[in-house]
């Protein structure tokens, strides 16, 4: 039964693969679209690339970039974890809202402190995969 | 309260158990985080990952658990007709040190709550896992090595941050080169640790453009720590804070926890 769950689990993160990957450049319609049907046009100097799939047997991660004009402006995160498969997309039309604090220095009693370590180097690599592979898109 | 420190995956790992547990439930977490070590190691060129990759080790005699990475990788290629590998340094190379700390963690926790613990926290260097509620998780001052910037009141999940004040600027912004500018460290709060710690990193990449895109994260909460004493954070994480603001969270407020959705653990 698990195997047969992990089994759909990829089937379903390959549909979501397959149907993310794009073409470039993006295929031109053979009639002219209404505009309300016109599929979202790639912004000029857009570029996107996919790193490599990062897996462990019960989780697994891929990274895509998007570029403007050089500069990363995005990333999406593909995501398949246990048996739960699931795509976490980003919005890019939602707006997004943020709150603004003063940055704070303080001492509380606290059960256990977050903070930054050097161990993320895989992600930042994966990353730049995903940075490379779109430059050269 | 039991509690042990030990060493894996180049970091110290802290297990808090405030109930205690069977010493050899620690054993085993512990037993755990040095095999994933051992195996998955792609620094390590003894490890089953770094032989499988150079072809020294036949697959059928690998580990169970690196057989079922493997196969995951052959049928994810198969079935994207070889798109997912894109970028991969080598063809049918697996790299899944991205995930392993993050999993190996989560593995960890479940082998705590098999031996018997119900709330529990890990922290492996600063990157932190949580179960059983009512904890409270003090985010670094990224400038005051002695300071807290926020206190969060958490029942479950994870907690990670990435930034630049550990050991220099160790971040560089893969789109430039250069280390990233643009914000002094990023708190991602989430259901799991390995996806945490990979929002985390790439929100600090992205730099000043981070921030709004931690906003559109789902199930996730963020706060984003930039130079010039701003704090930008989701609506989210100031609801997880343990007080009526980020600043206020530092002067107690209240201790009731909150999770997010754990949908991976189950």
């Amino acid at each position: 039964m698990r195997r047969a769950l992990a089994t759909l689990a990829v089937t379903a993160v390959a549909v979501v693969l397959l149907a993310r990957y794009e073409t470039h450049p993006p295929p031109k319609p053979p009639l002219p679209a209404r505009p309300a049907q016109a599929p979202p046009r790639p912004e000029p100097g857009v570029q996107t690339g996919t790193g490599p799939l990062l897996a462990t047997p019960f989780s697994s991660i891929q990274v895509r970039a998007e570029l403007t004009r050089g500069r990363l402006t995005g990333v999406q995160t593909l995501s398949l974890t246990g048996v739960d498969a699931h795509t976490q997309e980003i919005n890019a039309r939602a707006e997004p809202i943020l709150v603004e604090e003063a940055l704070a220095a303080g001492s509380a009693d606290v059960d256990v402190v977050s903070g930054a370590t050097y161990t993320s180097e895989s992600w930042r690599d994966s990353l730049r995969a995903a940075i490379r592979d779109a430059r050269r898109g | 309260m039991v509690e042990r420190v030990g060493h894996a995956m180049g970091m110290p790992i802290r297990i808090a158990v405030p109930d205690g547990i069977a010493g050899a439930a620690l054993d085993d977490a512990f037993a755990w985080l040095r095999f994933v070590d051992a195996t998955f190691s792609t620094y390590d060129p003894g490890s089953e990952i770094s032989r499988l990759n150079r072809g020294e080790l036949p697959r059928g005699a690998a580990h169970p658990v690196v057989r079922e990475v493997l196969d995951r990788c052959a049928a994810l290629r198969t079935a994207t007709g070889g798109a997912f590998d894109a970028g991969a340094p080598l063809p049918g190379a697996i790299d899944p040190s991205g995930l392993v700390k993050g999993w190996a963690v989560e593995r960890a926790a479940g082998r705590l709550e098999a031996g018997g613990a119900r709330r529990f926290l890990i922290d492996a260097g600063g990157d932190v896992v949580l179960r059983g509620g009512g904890w409270r998780v003090g985010i670094r001052h990224p400038r005051r090595r002695d300071r807290l910037a926020a206190v969060l009141a958490l029942d479950d999940g994870a907690v990670a941050t990435s930034g630049a004040y550990e050991r220099g600027p160790h971040i560089v912004d893969p789109a430039t080169g250069r280390p990233a500018a643009g914000a002094l460290s990023v708190t991602v709060v989430g259901p799991e640790l390995g996806t945490a710690d990979g929002y985390a990193t790439a929100a600090f990449a992205m730099g000043a453009r981070g921030p709004a895109w931690t906003a559109r994260l789902a199930d996730h909460a963020a706060m984003t720590i930039l130079p010039g004493d701003r704090v930008l954070a989701t609506p989210g994480f100031v609801g997880l804070c343990a007080g009526p603001s980020i600043a206020g969270s530092l002067c107690g407020g209240r201790t009731a926890g909150r999770s997010l959705s754990r949908r991976s653990a189950r």
